[in-house]
């Protein structure tokens, strides 16, 4: 039990296992407009396990309770996305063919849906908050004007700014990017200032006085010395851009992810809000995950400059 | 430095300007200008511009309403936080401490903290109802992972020794968890309550548009949407002063009484 206890794996796997059990009693104990356990039995298959094992304790259960699983993938796999594919893959290609079922399925739509939101609005904010942060590195001068005031705004609550955002733009699709770039500029912008103001002004000056040509100070300082910094802002942003893209989606013209919230919620089917809800943590424990293996990968030596 | 100060020196005019102060409100100014003139350009009469913020004040500043909104909202705030503080020490003491506690928990109190909290909103007002307590519970929601995380790493970051005196003194485990594991995280626990305090004020924020519930989010909401937007701005730098005065308290604390303190910051 020792060594078996010992490997990380089980270890996950076994959280994982209490963590799920704990949420499939507690599910049993409510309506399902309340609360929805994992497995439910409102599936065949889920119905027959929850059978046997109410068997064990003398039970019989009469009243059939959806489960987040299950709903979860009948929300994800519609019946007709195989057909959807053949029909137009054969004639356009395969990159179409997984287009139209992408959109055969209500959740996969409505993910990709979001995704697009999320990554024009990041991308937006990433380049911008990039861009300025290294110029300020650059230009001592532009950090000195700059820096008070970026710091207030990244301690502003950028939600209060939606309200401001749906009267004047609207709510269409561009209003949303503008939610998602200013959640998450500021984390990216803030850090790379970090970066900035951490740069020593004599790496600069050695450079100029051996003639450094401004593209190679670019190249060579300022874009290695804050792109670490600026990685971190990133790791930031992608949590607060999730934060924007699902605010934009139930606050603005429900849409994506946040449309799925909403309108599961006002039906009171509590499964498919916690499906929704599983789809979007996973997609941003996903990210943060690959931005910190990235990180770790190609920026290790930061904590040792540091 | 020296090569700035050599170009500077030309005429005193632009040595005036690059002074840091003069440079700093110059632009703070310039952005202004920037702002009111894009809109006066472009922006329908209604929207929000610096100009019409100042004329707002004095009427918005002044009427009880707002300051009856800020209450509620950060005054739930400052509720949430305090229980999201209690109940987060404790689980984070345990995690820290309790290798069996924290290889069943990490993984949960990791994804909690990842998830955005938004998309709790909906099924909060399912539980709770479009009410003051569903908006209570986002605070505590936002809050309570980011304090559990930053004391857990905390206590994990204590020194064995410490932990090996006091035994060898035979404290007691209260001792060991929240005399010596607590208080030598202290500022990894402020941090955490940086970070929970950001994330309690956009949750209060959402919570209230979304639900409707009376505070400040509703009042921008409602005086943004009737075409005053210039009200409804004063709101929202009532709570830009009161994060940023919460981060600038956090961050003054961290550099006066734990200047050995610096990490990498985790969100």
């Amino acid at each position: 039990m020792n060594a078996l206890m010992s490997h990380r794996w089980s270890q996950v796997l076994l959280s994982i296992f209490t963590g799920l059990m704990i949420w499939e009693i507690a599910g049993w104990q409510f309506n399902s407009a309340f609360f929805a356990p994992v497995l439910g039995s409102d599936t065949p298959f889920a119905n027959a396990i929850a059978q046997w094992i109410a068997g064990l304790f003398g039970k019989t259960i009469a009243e059939p309770h959806p489960g987040t699983v299950p709903k979860l993938i009948s929300m994800l796999a519609a019946a007709d996305m195989r057909e959807a594919f053949w029909e137009v893959a054969g004639e356009q290609g395969w990159i179409a063919g997984v287009q139209r079922a992408v959109e055969a399925s209500t959740l996969l739509k409505a993910v990709s849906e979001s995704i697009m939101l999320f990554i024009t609005g990041l991308a937006l904010a990433l380049l911008i908050g990039l861009f300025l942060g290294m110029a300020m590195a650059r230009l001592p001068n532009l950090r000195i004007a700059l820096e008070h005031y970026i710091l207030a705004l990244y301690s502003t609550p950028m939600a209060a700014l939606i309200p401001f955002i749906l009267a004047i733009f609207g709510f269409e699709f561009w209003p949303k990017v503008l939610v998602v770039f200013l959640f998450a500029l500021f984390p990216i912008l803030y850090n790379t200032l970090e970066g900035a103001r951490s740069l020593k002004p004599e790496y600069v000056e050695v450079s100029k006085a051996f003639r450094s040509s401004e593209w190679r100070l670019w190249t060579d300082i300022i874009i290695p010395y804050t792109l670490p910094f600026g990685l971190t802002g990133l790791r930031q942003g992608i949590a607060r851009a999730l934060v924007g893209m699902v605010a934009s989606e139930i606050l603005l013209n429900p849409a994506g992810i946040g449309d799925v919230l909403v309108s599961r919620s006002q039906a009171f089917d509590m499964a498919g809000v916690l499906a929704a809800i599983t789809i979007v943590t996973v997609l941003g424990a996903t990210l943060m995950a690959s931005v910190r293996g990235f990180e770790n990968r190609y920026v290790k030596w930061r904590n040792a400059v540091r | 430095m020296s090569a700035m100060a050599v170009t500077s020196s030309s005429t005193p005019l632009a040595a005036f300007l690059r002074r840091p102060a003069v440079l700093k409100i110059g632009t703070g100014l310039a952005l202004l200008l920037l702002w009111e003139v894009t809109v006066r350009l472009f922006g329908a009469p209604f929207v929000v511009r610096p100009s019409g913020v100042f004329a707002a004040m004095p009427a918005a500043l002044g009427d009880a309403k707002l300051w009856a909104m800020a209450w509620s909202s950060l005054s739930a705030v400052f509720l949430g936080l305090v229980i999201s503080l209690i109940i987060g020490t404790v689980i984070g003491v345990a995690m820290g401490r309790v290798p069996w506690v924290n290889r069943v928990s990490e993984l949960w109190v990791n994804s909690f903290y990842t998830m955005p909290m938004v998309a709790i909103l909906p099924l909060l007002t399912m539980w709770f109802g479009f009410t003051e307590t569903a908006r209570f519970a986002i605070i505590v929601f936002a809050a309570l992972f980011s304090i559990i995380i930053n004391v857990a790493d905390g206590v994990r970051s204590v020194p064995r020794e410490y932990i090996e005196v006091a035994q060898s003194f035979r404290a007691r485990r209260s001792d060991i968890w929240f005399g010596i594991s607590l208080l030598a995280s202290v500022p990894y626990l402020i941090a955490g309550i940086r970070l929970a305090v950001g994330r309690a004020l956009v949750g209060t924020v959402l919570a209230e548009i979304y639900a409707s519930v009376e505070g400040v989010g509703y009042f921008i909401l409602v005086n943004a949407r009737s075409l005053e937007q210039n009200t409804a701005m004063c709101a929202v730098l009532i709570l830009a002063a009161f994060g940023i005065a919460v981060d600038a308290m956090m961050g003054f604390t961290l550099k006066r009484w734990f200047p050995w303190y610096r990490r990498e910051g985790r969100q």
